[in-house]
């Protein structure tokens, strides 16, 4: 029995030292994910998440990134150091203030990403409006829309045909182009959610219904949003094309 | 006569005869409805003059109104007298000579092989008492013509006649005899001509001619030399293809084979660039047909002026041979720039630099990202995933030399690419080739890249680091020797630009261990701590190509950061732009850049030849040799010159080409331990137009006499003019002339208000309102 704890004992302590080396040995260039604070509502409902989803990114893909958990304001004049910025929550939040959506337009504009989960499961929920209410300021002329199923985000890594989450409370995402390109995409479906687990690996959220297909198909989803805001189109070009479409007739997963 | 130019004040004896002419536009519109109108008001305005006692009374004040009603007419009609001195005119009679280039055909049916040219001299000299008999009643003129008339003296045609112009056309030819005889005074043409006329299609005879024709409105008799029994000819007539092409695309040529007495055989077409053949194709000529529609379809490899030759064998008997080949200049340049962009992993250094490469209209983007590593687990069957194998067989062996530029963006070669291939991208390069390298992790020594071919065609040699790459945050600073090189022109003025580079955010992450060779151009360095300078951009050369390297993959900071801190991603695209330009050789980026004032001269035209020489650093070259030599394509004789280059780097050399042709203009200079050259092509016209359609044109030239009331007759080299007559009409011509307005001048107004006058007072004294 004491080897039994001996044993164990060392393996909790490798894992973890593991897990602390790769959390702080980010490089300068390595792929960083900062949460967006804002005032009101909860900012952070589900705090594993993007640790999580960087996890499986670089389990995943070539992608280098850096799991340090970031977390900024819109206002902070660092936030142009990280193009791609994911915006969580599950209640309604203050209004950003005008400044704030200055500068979010402007970052949106020029070339950065940012990805809206409401973490709340619900139709309709008070962060959705809340999250509409800020979408429709920042881009009057240019309303929430549903994103096709024929856009990059369902090919730039793995072939998608459906939107999942820890619910599934919409079956598609929203988003803005501008100019042709995404620049923002709402979730429903608690993604974030679906994402999480703990330190031990253990999911942290029961995802409803689905089970382990519904998690993996969320966990793939993000890896493509990040996949899209790193390469964008790429996975149009006409090189992919007769290869991708070709996997597409025949793969048809719900 | 004299009484009305006395009347007038006009000095009679100046003038011979009066005209009176109606001005008004619509004359027809005013008499008609004055002629329904006036009747009416006279009557009513007679039987209003009842109450009149008398009757004389009455008859003036009807005369009155009448004499009124005249004067508004002759104000509305605007008569207008015109005195004229007229003259009779001397009829002429024009004799046109077909001067063009096709009356020098030899006529084989003529034993001792006359030309055309020399049937009609005969015809001339034979009929010369004739034209002299002429010239008692008519003026007779003579002409050279081609598309164009040139008057001669009689005496002067014996001697100065011959073939030698380049283009026949009619139309514009009768154009100019109406415009020269007006007044009907032309009254005969004399047309000797083969009736090669060039606008013509075969067999008709154009709109513009026939109205042409019937506006000179004299008798053409056509006389034609030569006849096509027995012309044994094959051409290449009618080529028609773009003036410019695109590199690796496909070109067409159009064009026409004609073939007259040749019997029935496969003859070969062949388009050929120097003594290459690039395409061949068999024409079946036969007897019955004497035009074959043909194309040809090639693909330029090289962009630049390009000179193309299409041949057909020579035959024995032929009459022309010089129709046999043609040669025709193309300009190839690239439709976009290809460019082949390989990541090793997605950054977003490699995202914006994509972004700007996709949305460069010039640009036609290949990017491979590698998305996966072989350790990496996706959790997923390869069928629910969008990756797809990297073609490195075809990008490195089949495909590698359609691209004008590569790039290696922090990507490790291993186990993508097979080593050899590093070879191929060496070739590549030295046949002209591009290639840069973008640094990061997998960049360079981390690549694997060490004492490779890449490290051969990279202007530095790198130098095993364990670290390869440094988390350092720097300002780069742009190398002062090099400050007016194109790829670091961010803006036009050089102290905006100093500033535009020193308003770009610092970057981050630098690759180490790269040392510059002797021939490498370090464009932008960091100087870190003891003032070690490590180079940041260097650009070289290798062979025919040009490569360059970014030791950093921070470059995105000049794009978004910049944006964050009030900026924009401007300078981030200018200066990929520049890279881009630069790294394919755009001609404004060459240290030696050479050009003609004009791409196409006429024979006896000067040539301007202009070029610019810049030294390593791009600055003007002042007081440099250079060595230029002019050649034309097909003969080994050349011009060699020396020249000086001025305070601008630049020089200019006046030529004057001996011949018709093609010429290539080469300036070669060794410049900072470099040879440099450049090499343009120009052509002096050598206009064969009218050797396309050799063949006599009898149906439009008895066309021609049918529709003026001419008369077609064949030289045979006895012929007869004299039963050619001509009509001999008194023809007046206006010589001076005065006019004098009858209607608009004070008195005409003054007698109508002054008969209204009269009017209203004698029915005021007679009792009527």
């Amino acid at each position: 029995m004491r080897i039994f704890f001996f044993i164990f004992g060392c393996a909790f302590f490798f894992v973890a030292e593991v897990q602390s080396v790769e959390a702080a040995g980010g490089s300068y260039s390595d792929l960083t994910l900062p949460r967006v604070m804002y005032r009101g509502g909860n900012d952070n409902p589900r705090p594993e998440a993007l640790r999580s989803l960087l996890a499986e990114v670089a389990r995943r893909t070539s992608v280098e990134v850096n799991r340090e958990p970031i977390a900024m304001n819109i206002s902070d004049p660092e936030v142009f150091r990280y193009p791609f910025l994911y915006m969580g929550g599950d209640a309604a939040f203050d209004s950003f203030p005008a400044d704030d959506l200055k500068i979010l337009r402007r970052y949106l504009n020029y070339g950065g990403f940012l990805f809206i989960d409401d973490n709340s499961g619900r139709v309709d929920s008070a962060f959705s409006a809340a999250v509409r209410g800020m979408i429709s300021t920042l881009f009057p002329q240019n309303p929430l829309g549903k994103i096709s199923r024929e856009h990059s985000i369902f090919r730039s890594f793995y072939l998608l045909n459906a939107v999942s989450g820890r619910t599934i409370v919409k079956s598609y995402l929203e988003g803005i182009s501008i100019k042709g390109r995404t620049v923002l995409v709402v979730s429903s479906n608690d993604h974030g959610g679906a994402w999480s687990r703990n330190k031990l690996g253990h999911w942290n959220y029961d995802v409803l219904a689905g089970g382990y297909r519904q998690r993996q198909l969320a966990i793939r989803m993000g890896v493509n949003i990040i996949m899209y805001a790193l390469t964008l189109d790429y996975k149009k070009d006409m090189v992919h094309l007769p290869i991708i479409l070709e996997r597409m007739r025949r793969y048809n997963p719900r | 006569m004299n009484l009305l130019a006395k009347l007038l004040g006009v000095p009679s004896e100046e003038y011979n005869h009066w005209q009176l002419h109606w001005l008004s536009e619509d004359t027809a519109v005013i008499l008609t409805t004055l002629g329904i109108v006036v009747p009416a008001a006279l009557w009513f305005f007679w039987t209003s003059l009842n109450r009149v006692s008398t009757r004389a009374r009455k008859l003036l004040l009807f005369a009155l109104r009448l004499g009124a009603f005249t004067l508004l007419l002759l104000v509305l009609l605007k008569p207008e007298l015109e005195f004229q001195k007229s003259q009779s005119l001397r009829n002429s009679i024009a004799v046109l000579l077909d001067n063009s280039e096709s009356l020098s055909i030899k006529i084989k049916t003529i034993a001792d092989e006359s030309s055309r040219i020399d049937l009609i001299k005969n015809a001339v000299d034979a009929n010369v008492a004739y034209f002299e008999s002429l010239e008692k009643d008519f003026n007779v003129d003579y002409y050279f013509f081609s598309d164009d008339i040139e008057k001669v003296a009689a005496g002067t045609v014996k001697n100065t006649y011959r073939a030698h112009r380049p283009y026949t056309d009619f139309t514009r030819v009768f154009d100019a005899l109406v415009e020269r005889y007006p007044a009907q005074s032309l009254r005969g043409v004399f047309l000797f001509s083969d009736g090669a006329d060039l606008t013509q299609e075969v067999g008709e005879i154009s709109r513009n001619m026939t109205a042409t024709l019937k506006e000179l409105g004299s008798p053409v008799h056509t006389l034609q030399a030569g006849s096509n029994v027995g012309f044994k000819d094959l051409a290449i007539e009618a080529v028609s293809a773009a003036d410019f092409g695109f590199v690796q695309q496909p070109a067409r040529i159009s064009l026409t084979v004609f073939a007259s007495s040749m019997g029935n055989r496969n003859v070969p077409l062949v388009l050929k660039e120097g003594d290459r053949i690039l395409v061949s194709k068999i024409i079946e000529v036969r007897e019955d047909t004497k035009r074959f529609e043909t194309e040809l379809e090639f693909t330029p490899e090289n962009a630049g002026k390009r000179i193309y030759t299409i041949s057909l064998p020579k035959f024995a008997g032929e009459v022309i041979h010089i129709n046999n080949e043609k040669e025709l200049e193309i300009n190839v340049v690239r439709d976009r720039i290809r460019v082949l962009h390989l990541n090793g992993r997605p950054s977003w250094d490699s995202r914006y630099l994509r972004e700007v490469l996709a949305h460069n209209p010039k640009v036609d983007l290949l990017s491979f990202f590698i998305l996966r590593n072989l350790g990496d687990d996706v959790q997923a069957p390869v069928s629910e995933l969008s990756l797809i194998p990297f073609p490195s067989n075809l990008l490195f062996d089949d495909y590698l030399s359609s691209f004008d530029l590569t790039i290696f963006q922090n990507f490790k070669y291993d186990p993508f690419i097979d080593k050899k291939y590093l070879g191929n991208i060496r070739k590549y390069v030295e046949n002209g080739g591009a290639f840069l390298m973008i640094g990061g992790e997998l960049s360079f020594q981390g690549g694997g890249y060490s004492r490779t071919a890449i490290e051969e065609i990279l202007p530095v040699s790198f130098r095993d680091n364990p670290r390869p790459l440094v988390d350092t945050a720097f300002q780069p600073v742009l190398n002062e020797e090099f400050s007016r090189h194109p790829i670091l022109r961010l803006e036009k003025d050089a102290e905006l630009n100093q500033g535009a580079w020193r308003s770009l955010p610092p970057l981050q992450g630098i690759n180490i261990g790269l040392f510059p060779d002797k021939s490498a151009q370090v464009l932008v360095q960091h100087i870190a701590e003891k003032k070690s300078a490590i180079p940041i951009l260097v650009t070289g050369n290798f062979g025919d190509g040009r490569t360059a390297l970014l030791a950093t993959d921070s470059v995105w900071n000049w794009n978004f950061r910049n944006v964050g801190g009030g900026g924009s991603g401007r300078y981030f695209q200018r200066f990929w732009n520049n890279v881009i330009d630069w790294l394919i050789a755009e001609p404004e980026t060459r240290r030696l850049q050479l050009e003609s004032d004009k791409e196409r001269y006429r024979a006896g035209e000067e040539v301007l030849i202009k070029f610019k020489l810049l030294r390593r650093n791009y600055q003007p070259a002042v007081n440099a040799t250079a060595q230029l030599i002019l050649k034309p394509l097909k003969k080994k004789s050349a011009v060699k010159t020396e020249l000086k280059t001025d305070e601008q780097g630049g020089g200019v050399f006046p030529f004057l080409p001996a011949a018709e042709g093609f010429y290539t203009a080469t300036v070669a200079a060794d410049l900072d331990g470099e040879s440099l050259t450049e090499e343009i092509m120009f052509s002096v016209l050598q206009d064969t137009a009218e050797f396309e359609k050799p063949l006599v044109n009898e149906t439009l030239l008895k066309k021609i006499s049918e529709i003026t009331g001419g008369k077609y007759h064949f030289l045979n080299g006895e012929d007869d003019l004299s039963a050619y007559r001509f009509a001999n009409p008194n023809v007046q011509i206006k010589s001076r002339s005065w006019s004098f307005s009858l209607w608009d001048n004070w008195w005409v107004y003054g007698m109508v208000v002054g008969l209204l006058v009269a009017d209203w007072y004698l029915r005021r004294k007679s009792g009527l309102s």
